[in-house]
């Protein structure tokens, strides 16, 4: 059984109804890094919202590990684009945020334990700190006080504090600057070769998606009134050599197909 | 051609600026006080526009001599306990009791408007009856509630009632609607439940913002007491003021309305300094 199973969903919105995505299925095995790619529109972060529970399709259904979740929970992190951390909390509070409350709750925090388990938590947190390449200095930072990427670096360790079986990441890296994309983009390989998490990643980059994923999902529609659906879904061999990627993008994107890109290179 | 002043580029110097601040309210001054001298100089007795004099001689007895005439006057006490029989102590007194109550009443208020915000159920329950009431002219019930609640404090309570907190009940609605969408999910994703979600996520980020508007709303709320204050009340800053207008007594009420001011900007600063200390992200931002 695959970790998340899509279902031929179809989503669509607005009166008149407009189809964004039209008969959508997907398996999704555990560990796998899957990059969805697709213009502008074409409903990528709507497959990431009902992989997250926080959008419902018009038909069809998603499994995660057997069972249709109806809302976001700790099985999967999510790390958007924007407002990914808690403005009023410090850059530890925002780490340790996940464990705290579902271990803890609403008023769990006025429990004496709570204050040992906090000390281990910040423990731990810490050394997500020292893994994204934070200083502990930075830890009493508040969201405003850091740079894009360093914001964005804190995001993923905060998901990853509650070790979800899955993290989505909505064009997470799109509104950095290519010097520190390139940087998240490596950062977050190399959390996921560690932590070994199914990750599902949403961008509208093809060089991002190749230097990530290990698996391609290509959406895009079939006319302007049809919804999108899966055009390719391609693994992308490991490893692919960076030179080689802009001859993959090109490949990709004038439709050639993924076996000649596959035989020529990586 | 612009001039100098009225570029939008100018830079003040921060003497100048300081000036420009304080010249409105030295202008004012000057000019009730040539008004005073003016008409003084006419009518030696004259009470519309008390001198510096009169005023202070006013506030004394407001502020040092015994609010009551069977009180026993304080001779030989100290300038504490002759201020705490005053006349002005104790009605201070009453009106902080009853804006203490006010802003008390602010708090179910605002979480009413978290949970209109966040829960659609409750939001669509409440929602069109708060704008509803949002619009009646609190004031136009003040017969209503006296006939109903009597003059006692439970009238002047529903009039702040009335008045103010359908305002911070929709500020904080839309302040809760205002927060991102992906601040809940994300909290949702991080194992939060609704209730810490809403209380540790939403409230947390709303609440300098739900401040801020309370201390906009201040003014409100003491408009809103000092009508009740002034037409059914045995005591209060307001009471005094109304009582005092009968007997043209300006020499006491100028003071008094000064330091109802004063009150106030003490109170608006003790909120945004709260606030700071509280919120230190929001300052940043």
């Amino acid at each position: 059984m695959a970790l998340i199973e899509i279902d031929d969903i179809s989503v669509a919105y607005g009166t008149p109804a407009k189809t964004v995505l039209d008969s959508v299925s997907l398996r999704i095995e555990e560990g796998e890094f899957v990059c969805v790619l697709g213009q502008t529109g074409c409903g990528k972060s709507t497959l990431l919202r009902l992989v997250l529970g926080s959008e419902k399709p018009l038909a069809g259904r998603i499994l995660i590990d057997g069972v249709e979740h109806h809302q976001p929970d700790r099985t999967r992190g999510y790390v958007p684009q924007r407002y990914s951390l808690f403005p009023d909390k410090t850059v530890l509070d925002n780490i340790t945020f996940g464990p705290e409350v579902s271990e803890f709750g609403l008023f769990g925090h006025m429990t004496p334990s709570f204050y040992r388990r906090r000390r281990e938590l910040r423990r731990e947190a810490f050394g997500y700190l020292e893994r994204i390449g934070l200083r502990e200095s930075d830890s009493r930072k508040y969201p405003d006080q850091l740079s894009g990427g360093m914001q964005q670096r804190v995001a993923i360790a905060q998901a990853l504090m509650t070790k979800p079986r899955i993290l989505l990441m909505d064009e997470a890296f799109s509104a950095l600057d290519p010097g520190t994309r390139r940087g998240m983009q490596q950062l977050i390989r190399e959390l996921w070769k560690a932590t070994g998490t199914t990750i599902l990643f949403v961008t509208h980059n093809t060089q991002e998606a190749l230097r990530l994923g290990t698996r391609v999902i290509v959406l895009a529609k079939d006319g302007p009134e049809r919804g999108s659906r899966v055009k390719l879904d391609l693994p992308v061999p490991d490893p692919c050599f960076e030179e080689e990627i802009p001859h993959l993008v090109h490949r990709l994107e004038s439709g050639a197909g993924w076996h000649a890109v596959s035989a020529h290179s990586c | 051609m612009s001039v100098g002043f009225l570029l939008i580029h100018a830079k003040p110097q921060r003497t100048t600026a300081m000036l420009l601040s304080w010249a409105l309210f030295i202008t004012g001054i000057a000019l009730y006080l040539y008004i005073a001298n003016q008409r003084h100089r006419d009518n030696p007795e004259e009470r519309v526009t008390p001198s510096i004099a009169q005023m202070a001689r006013g506030m004394y007895d407001a502020a040092l001599k015994p609010a009551e005439d069977d009180d026993q006057p304080a001779e030989g006490g100290s300038m504490l306990q002759r201020f705490r029989n005053s006349m002005l102590w104790k009605d201070t007194k009453a009106t902080s009791r009853r804006f203490i109550y006010s802003m008390l009443l602010l708090i179910p208020a605002v979480l009413l408007g978290l949970h209109m915000g966040l829960f659609p159920y409750v939001g669509a329950f409440f929602l069109r009856f708060v704008l509803f009431f949002d619009k009646i002219v609190a004031l136009s019930l003040l017969p209503i509630l006296f006939i109903a609640f009597g003059i006692d404090e439970l009238a002047k309570v529903m009039l702040i009632v009335v008045g103010v907190t359908p305002t911070i009940i929709l500020d904080t609605f839309n302040l809760t609607r205002g927060v991102p969408n992906e601040q809940l999910v994300k909290a949702f994703t991080l194992g939060a439940g609704d209730f810490a979600a809403a209380y540790r996520v939403v409230l947390k980020q709303i609440m300098p913002r739900v401040l801020n508007s309370i201390r906009l709303n201040l003014k409100s709320v003491m408009l809103f007491l000092f009508a009740g204050e002034m037409i059914a009340s045995t005591d209060g800053l307001a009471f005094r003021i109304a009582l005092l207008r009968r007997h043209m007594g300006m020499d006491v009420i100028i003071p008094y309305v000064l330091w109802v001011a004063l009150l106030l900007f003490l109170v608006d600063l003790g909120m945004r300094v709260l606030n700071r200390k509280l919120h230190p992200w929001f300052q940043e931002s």
